[in-house]
Parts: structure tokens; sequence; C-alpha cells
């Protein structure tokens, strides 16, 4: 069940917590402590987890085999308490959702040696090879890297070094061999400042790519247009628009969540247009795999337009979900100044009065604050949550629809 | 302008709710028709819209805006 969860990024059983950990300044001896904790670590009850997590998944990757996706269990992990030490931001609160991914982000900082993608068709196809053989690690030789994500600026050594010397001491130890694609085990070392935390991966690639296969200069992490999606409660037959969609992040994931709402998504930019359409494409194919009959469609829609001047009659929308242009890659601040007004207007116009919500997302936090200040009349501020976008501090705010009906433009239409 | 004229009215009739067998029909043409290539028009202005792979486009000129 601990797999279903989506708006975590990674998932890893923790095999000790160091909460105030001094590193040594001279590098080779705080390199050193590392290789001599290994000995010392209590690996025997989370490997135990990794083998039970291990057996779940090989039941699931038996049937698929060309699956670009790390596998989501669907079976209860009935393990009996050993499961205690498993990521522990993995909560379903959805206050919490955006947030967690702030303190899972950083796990994803440039010191990471994480493959992405295609990877996982290896590591796939790795499970399957051993298949015929014992599920327990006892039996054949464990292959395993070790991954570092180092953050902090007090430390002598780099999270390469770390993760070399670390992994040293664990072929020493377990006698495995070290396999940086092909591996059984991922043993994560995890530093942030003072604080360590180790631990054995339960997931195979960082969750947050799952059903996007093409991305664009700007794609939302599935994880976050998840949370955002969750913040609007989204009811059966609920109309959701993301009128900035780019490549389709957010109406993709929430299509394949939401399967009883209708998503529409639109952007102006033919790119962005074409990726979307893609992306839609390979999550059909994908939901073709599973079912082996006929393709079932998808709740979605893609459409080229202006949010200046959205296709959409008044009132017809329950709820507006975007990813803001943040005037960083994508349009300029200045540029903001009008749009964002402009698109509160459309957005307001297009949302059912008094039901209607909207969540937005942007790190141009002034311009937001401004725009909305504007129009008081038909968006009230319920909630905002903050995250952590690719290193930028960004905002999702959470508004809902006044009672007050918009006015009627004459629309070209 | 489906190629199917004869099967849906030009307006829903009062009690269209109830009325299984329009429904069905309604359903089928907003659901699980798909346009292609084609062409979405404004009843008021009879502007043209193109639909190309499935997506119409909607962008205004500058002088429509």
């Amino acid at each position: 069940q601990v797999h279903r969860l989506r708006s975590v990024d990674n998932l890893f059983v923790v095999v000790q917590e160091f909460k105030d950990y001094q590193f040594k300044e001279n590098k080779e001896h705080a390199l050193k402590d590392l290789e001599d904790l290994v000995k010392k670590l209590p690996w025997t009850n989370p490997l135990k987890v990794w083998e039970l997590n291990n057996s779940l998944k090989k039941k699931k990757t038996k049937r698929k085999k060309h699956n670009l996706q790390s596998p989501v269990s669907k079976e209860k992990l009935s393990d009996g308490g050993e499961e205690g030490g498993a990521d522990q931001k993995d909560t379903n609160d959805q206050e919490d959702c955006a947030q967690n991914t702030v303190g899972v982000e950083s796990t994803d900082s440039q010191d990471t040696e994480k493959p992405h993608g295609v990877a996982s068709q290896n590591t796939g196809s790795g499970m399957e090879l051993g298949d015929g053989q014992a599920a327990e690690g006892e039996a054949k030789v464990l292959k395993f890297r070790v991954t570092c994500n180092r953050a902090g600026d007090k430390h002598s050594f780099t999270s390469n070094e770390a993760a070399r010397d670390f992994g040293g001491a664990v072929q020493e130890h377990f006698q495995w061999k070290a396999d940086m694609t092909n591996f059984d085990v991922e043993v994560l070392l995890n530093i942030h400042n003072n604080e360590m935390v180790v631990g054995i991966a339960l997931t195979e690639e960082s969750l947050h790519r799952r059903n996007i296969t093409h991305f664009g200069p700007t794609t939302l992490r599935s994880t976050l247009a998840y949370g955002m999606l969750r913040l609007c409660d989204p009811q059966p037959t609920d109309i959701i628009v993301d009128p900035m969609c780019g490549t389709g992040a957010i109406p993709i994931e929430g299509a394949a969540e939401w399967p009883g709402c209708y998503h529409i998504a639109g952007d102006n930019n033919p790119q962005a247009v074409k990726r979307a359409a893609n992306n839609i494409c390979s999550l059909l194919r994908k939901n073709e795999n599973k079912d082996s009959s006929t393709a079932l469609g998808v709740p979605l829609d893609i459409i080229q337009w202006d949010i200046c001047n959205l296709p959409l009659r008044t009132g017809s929308v329950d709820i507006v979900v975007t990813d803001m242009p943040f005037g960083k890659r994508i349009g300029s601040k200045k540029k903001n100044w009008d749009l964002y007004p402009a698109c509160l207007m459309e957005m307001g116009r297009i949302c059912t009065p008094g039901t209607g919500r909207a969540v937005l997302l942007t790190q141009d936090k002034k311009c937001f604050a401004k725009a909305l200040s504007r129009v008081g009349h038909i968006w009230r501020r319920a909630q905002t949550v903050w995250v952590n976008v690719g290193g930028l501090h960004a905002a999702v705010y959470l508004l809902r629809r006044t009672g007050e009906a918009a006015e009627e433009r004459r629309a070209p239409w | 302008k489906l190629g199917h004229p004869s099967e849906l009215p030009p307006e829903p009739a009062p009690d269209y709710e109830g009325d299984e067998e329009f429904l069905r029909r309604v359903h089928h043409v907003l659901l699980e028709v798909e346009v292609l290539e084609g062409v979405l028009q404004c009843p008021d202005s009879g502007r043209r819209f193109p639909i190309s792979k499935g997506i119409p486009n909607m962008l205004l000129s500058e002088d429509e805006a």
C-alpha cells in the first residue's frame, strides 16, 4: 500500500538515522568513519523489508515486459511491524503533500547519480532474470550500488567520495558485487548538514516522472501535480481545466488518478501541445497493455488556445489548476504583470461561481499577490502551500470562486 | 456535421434527460467520436477553427482578440 502513494518521490527503508552526526573535518578521517560505520549498522531487518518489497515487485514485473514506469505494487505489505522504517515522509495528509516534495526534493540535487527513465528497464529485466532463483538474497551474490545525496557546505568530502568509500566497505562487509546499473540493492546515504540517513531503496526510480514520456523545458513533477489536484478536492463529474498545461503533467495525472472527472488541457504554444498530445498517447498505450483488450479512452482532451480568450462558456468549469509561468524559463516577469491579472479574470469567468476553485502554482509571488488584489470580487484566497520547485521557492495558492457572477464580455465566439 | 445527421435532432427535446436513446447518441458523439482532421465552426460568427491530429486550434488572430 505504501507503493500506492502518489505524492511521494522515493521510498526507502531506514537502516539508521543519525540526527546529529559529527563529520570529521579532515576528509580522510571523515570517509574512514563512514567506512567503519558499515559494520556497526543494523542491516538485518531493513534487508528483510527489502526482500519483502522485492517479492511484491516481482509479482508485478512478471506481467509487464517493457514498462518505463517503476512497478507499483497493489498488494498489501503484510510484514508485522518490520515496516516501521519506511520513508518517514510518506504521509497521506494533503496539506503536507507539497511540503513532502520539499523534503524529498532536496535529494535530487546535482550530486545524485540516479539514472532516470530508461534505466528502470534494466532493473525491470534484471528482476525477471532473477525470477527462477530464490527470492531471498542469501542464495546468490547480490549486486549493489551506493547513492549518496549530500547537501550542506561544511563537509570535507563530496557525495561521490562518500558513495565510493561507503560502497567499498559495504562490498567488504557483505561480499556483494558492485554494479552501477544492474543492481539488486541500492544503498542510500542521505546527508543533510549534520543529519544522515542510511537507507535501502524500495523504489527503482523516483516516482516524480511517472506518466510523462515527453518532457518540455519546465515539466512539472507528477508528484507535485498530484498534490495540487488533491488540494482542489475533485468530485466525480467535475470539469477540471488546465489552461496553461505545457507538457500536460497536471491533466495527465488528473485523468490517471481521477477518472471520474473530465480533464481539459490547453496551451498556446504548439510544441507544448504536441508534447502533451504525445504524453496522452503514451498513457493510452500504457492502459492498453494493462487490459490487453480494446484500449479504454481517457477522460482528457487537449486544445490549442489563448488563456486570455478561452473558448469555454462562462461558469462552466468546476476547477482550474495550473502551473503559471514563473517568468524565468517561460515568459518574463515583465509579461507576468499583464498576464497574471488577465489570467485570473478569464479563469474567474469560466469557473462556476460559489463552488468553483482554482489551484495555482507560481514562483512570482509578488506579481500574483498584486493580480489577486485586483480580482478580489471573484477570487478569495483560501490556502497557501509553500513548495520548492527545482530550487525555487514557489507557492501553491488555493482560491475559491466567490458567488459573484462574472461580467459577460462580448466574446468573439 | 459528422456524417450522422439523421441520428440527432437539431435541439434536445424538453425531457431529454429521461430519453435514454437520445442520451446514448449524444454520449457517443461527445465522448466516443474523435475528430482527427476537421473544423469547428462557431454558430454565431461562422468563424472556422481547424482541427489537426485531434487537436483544435482556437487561437485568435491579432485583430480578432
